[in-house]
């Protein structure tokens, strides 16, 4: 039964979270709602806006670019997260014994986290450079003639793939690390009497407990590849030959240049729907695994 | 106590249901404006009771780039007493004024990239200018015509030309004069010229005879040709052509047969390392916006300029490009705004001033007849290419199909993962789709 005081605390529970929910109303879910409808017309921002039923829908199928877009940004992800995953976990496992100089190495890894992505991406676009770039310079002298990296279609989305790995790696092994912390000692140490070794350890203690973060990280990883844009932008502005492409980037490219808003949300509530599935399959996935 | 829970639920109510209407009042609004159209005669007058009137300029030009902005808004603000224009540097200024149009805090006269009105004019966003030229007696003769036919869509006239450009081909004295070479003037020289400048140690490029890195010069190199991207309506790609597939001809000999250029070779380069600056790339197609850029470099980068070489059937051809001043339609200040923009572009001295102070070419040719630009050896080939420029084509569609049709197959092509008929023809064929899909 609810007393006195427990109301109380309950409406001054909803004061406040009344701004919260207030800003979420307004620039959250009354965009989403409206975006919705909007797919279904031919808005324009400017003149229009007509009820054109499923018209939006159709013509995504027939949209060969869209297609391009979404191949591009799948293949990206199947190589982007896995690795983003465990080069985050390794890094942070590495760096989580208290030795000297590790918050060195920690400041480091994290650094192209704080960096501008334009001004990363401007640097290893020099980097990158067929004839005068540090990369092929180095391979040149082990006698291997390095490919234009962002040039050709080819290697073009391999190499935004890795800038983008450099340059999101820290942030999810900071994650990780926080993560590590929170496991207590005394799991390693009665597992150690038992005779548990490293990799035992790592298997049956640390993977386990770290679960709800591999969740998190891990759906926040998948929403961030299939949502990519600013570093093809900067890196190749989606080509050569429509290679790195985006979903988002063909989105942005239909609302603000084309002046197809109609058509640019309904491609969004695509791309939603399907992040919704992925996130959907990584929730189920770490559910059956923390059965074990 | 319970009233509380109460008052917080009315806040949400209020707040979400004055949101909504908001949104449905801008899409109402819309539309009004859109019936309104030319609605410009009884727009404010510029003298109202002794106090001027103020007059928001928009621009993305920031930095450096804002000083002749602002040296133009101060004469004119200095030259009469009824007007007073603000320069406001607007960054993603095309964006916020799809906003500012339909929802209020409109500028009333903005910077404008004259390829757009094709796609903004029709929906009645740009006050048209025809009845402010013709009471002004400010006659069509003085503007490059196709700089006009740009800003135009259905017959109206939506602003006057501020810039006029052009790509010419730029060449480094100092490396043609190495080989006793002189500049190109047809595609035969052009050809043999990049390869003799052209320099490769193994299979590493030291030096580009010719840039080829930007596809997007294939219009007006399939102008050079004899060709045109677009049949007359608009409706259709007509670059799948015995012309097209010169150009691309043309193209696979300089990178594939004589190898004058590598893929990437100036991917990276910024500004201090350019590749033309630093004599990697012995040629380059580029615009006039480049030459304060290299003059920098005085003794250390010795160029000139020639306009485009011409076709295998002496076929000229460049695209002309630039900026114009245009006059919102949801602008309260109309006339005062075109009073500004007469000021700047009608009159041949300001226009020039504009012009030496940002060296631009202006879009007023009388103030192109002035000696600052018929002498300068450097702007002397750039006014003969303005003589035979063309404007891209004025329709939505064409840029969705040059950057989603054209530039993709290209790339491809020139990566040799695609022949040039192949490429011409899916080129034609998605190309045709964004022009339909663009209506």
């Amino acid at each position: 039964m609810q007393g006195r005081l427990g109301r109380h605390q309950s409406n001054v529970a909803f004061l406040f979270i009344t701004p919260t929910m207030l800003l979420f109303a307004v620039f959250t879910l009354i965009p989403i709602v409206l975006s919705l409808y909007f797919s279904f017309t031919n808005y324009d921002v400017l003149s229009r806006i007509e009820f054109i039923g499923l018209d939006n829908y159709k013509r995504m199928l027939d949209d060969h670019i869209l297609w391009v877009t979404f191949r591009n940004v799948f293949i990206f992800s199947v190589i982007y997260v896995p690795f983003n995953l465990a080069i985050a976990l390794s890094l942070a496992l590495l760096l989580n014994r208290p030795r000297r100089g590790v918050g060195t190495f920690r400041t480091m890894y994290y650094v192209p986290t704080l960096t501008s992505g334009v001004a990363a991406a401007t640097v290893w676009l020099w980097l990158l450079n067929p004839e005068y770039g540090l990369i092929n310079q180095l391979l040149s002298y082990v006698g291997i003639t390095g490919p234009a990296w962002l040039a050709t279609t080819d290697t073009a989305l391999i190499s935004v793939t890795m800038v983008i790995l450099w340059q999101t790696v820290g942030s999810n092994m900071i994650i990780y690390a926080a993560g590590l912390q929170g496991i207590p000692d005394y799991l390693y140490e009665s597992a150690r009497l038992d005779g548990a070794g490293a990799f035992a350890c790592f298997r049956y203690i640390t993977l386990p407990s770290l679960k709800p973060t591999t969740f998190f990280v891990s759906t926040m990883t998948i929403i961030g590849a299939l949502q990519l844009f600013d570093q093809p932008y900067v890196l190749t502005q989606g080509g050569p030959a429509n290679a790195t492409r985006t979903v988002v980037y063909n989105i942005y490219q239909s609302g603000f240049n084309e002046l197809q808003m109609g058509y640019a949300s309904a491609q969004a509530f695509l791309l939603a729907a399907i992040i919704l599935i992925f996130a959907f399959i990584n929730m189920r996935l770490n559910k059956e695994g923390s059965m074990i | 106590m319970k009233n509380m829970r109460w008052f917080a639920a009315l806040v949400v109510i209020v707040m979400v249901l004055g949101t909504l209407m908001a949104c449905s009042n801008n899409a109402a609004n819309n539309t009004g404006n859109n019936t309104k159209g030319n609605n410009t005669t009884n727009a404010e007058q510029p003298t109202t009771n002794g106090k001027k009137v103020e007059v928001t300029f928009w621009g993305d030009w920031g930095g450096d780039g804002a000083i002749p902005f602002n040296v133009m808004v101060d004469a004119f603000n200095k030259s009469q007493d009824k007007i007073h224009v603000t320069y406001v540097i607007v960054e993603d200024m095309i964006t916020k004024f799809l906003t500012a149009s339909t929802s209020g805090g409109s500028p009333d006269i903005m910077f404008w990239d004259r390829w757009r009105t094709a796609s903004y004019a029709p929906k009645g966003v740009l006050a048209p200018i025809d009845e402010f030229m013709k009471a002004d007696g400010v006659p069509n003769t003085d503007f490059y015509e196709q700089a006009l036919k740009e800003l135009s869509s259905d017959g109206k006239l939506y602003g006057l030309p501020l810039t006029v450009d052009a790509r010419a081909l730029f060449y480094n004295k100092t490396i043609l004069a190495e080989k006793g070479l002189n500049p190109p003037t047809t595609w035969d020289e052009l050809a043999d010229v990049a390869k003799q400048l052209t320099v490769w140690e193994g299979d590493k490029l030291v030096r580009s005879g010719f840039s080829l890195a930007d596809v997007g010069l294939f219009n007006m190199t399939l102008q050079q040709a004899g060709g045109q991207m677009l049949n007359e309506d608009g409706t259709k790609p007509s670059f799948n052509s015995p012309e097209g597939l010169k150009v691309l001809e043309f193209w696979n000999k300089l990178m594939n047969v004589d190898k004058v250029y590598k893929l990437g070779f100036e991917a990276g380069l910024g500004e201090g390392t350019d590749a033309f600056v630093t004599g990697k790339v012995a040629m380059i197609y580029t615009g006039p916006w480049m030459l304060s850029n290299y003059m920098k470099y005085g003794k250390d980068l010795d160029f000139g300029v020639v306009a485009p070489p011409s076709g295998p059937t002496g076929g000229k051809g460049s695209v002309m490009g630039g900026f114009g001043l245009v006059i919102a339609e949801a602008s309260k200040n109309k006339e005062a705004a075109w009073e500004f923009e007469k000021w700047w572009l009608a009159n041949a001295d300001n226009a020039l001033l504009w012009a030496k102070t940002s060296n631009n070419i202006p879009g007023n040719l009388k103030a192109i007849a002035d000696p600052f630009f018929q002498d300068n050896p450097l702007y002397k080939p750039f006014m003969e290419t303005l003589e035979f420029a063309k404007i891209r084509p004025t329709f939505s569609g064409y840029f969705p199909m040059e950057e989603k049709a054209v530039t993709p197959n290209l790339q491809l092509f020139m990566e040799g993962k695609q022949d040039a008929a192949t490429t011409l023809k899916k080129a034609e064929e998605q190309g045709a789709n964004e022009l339909k899909n663009a209506k």
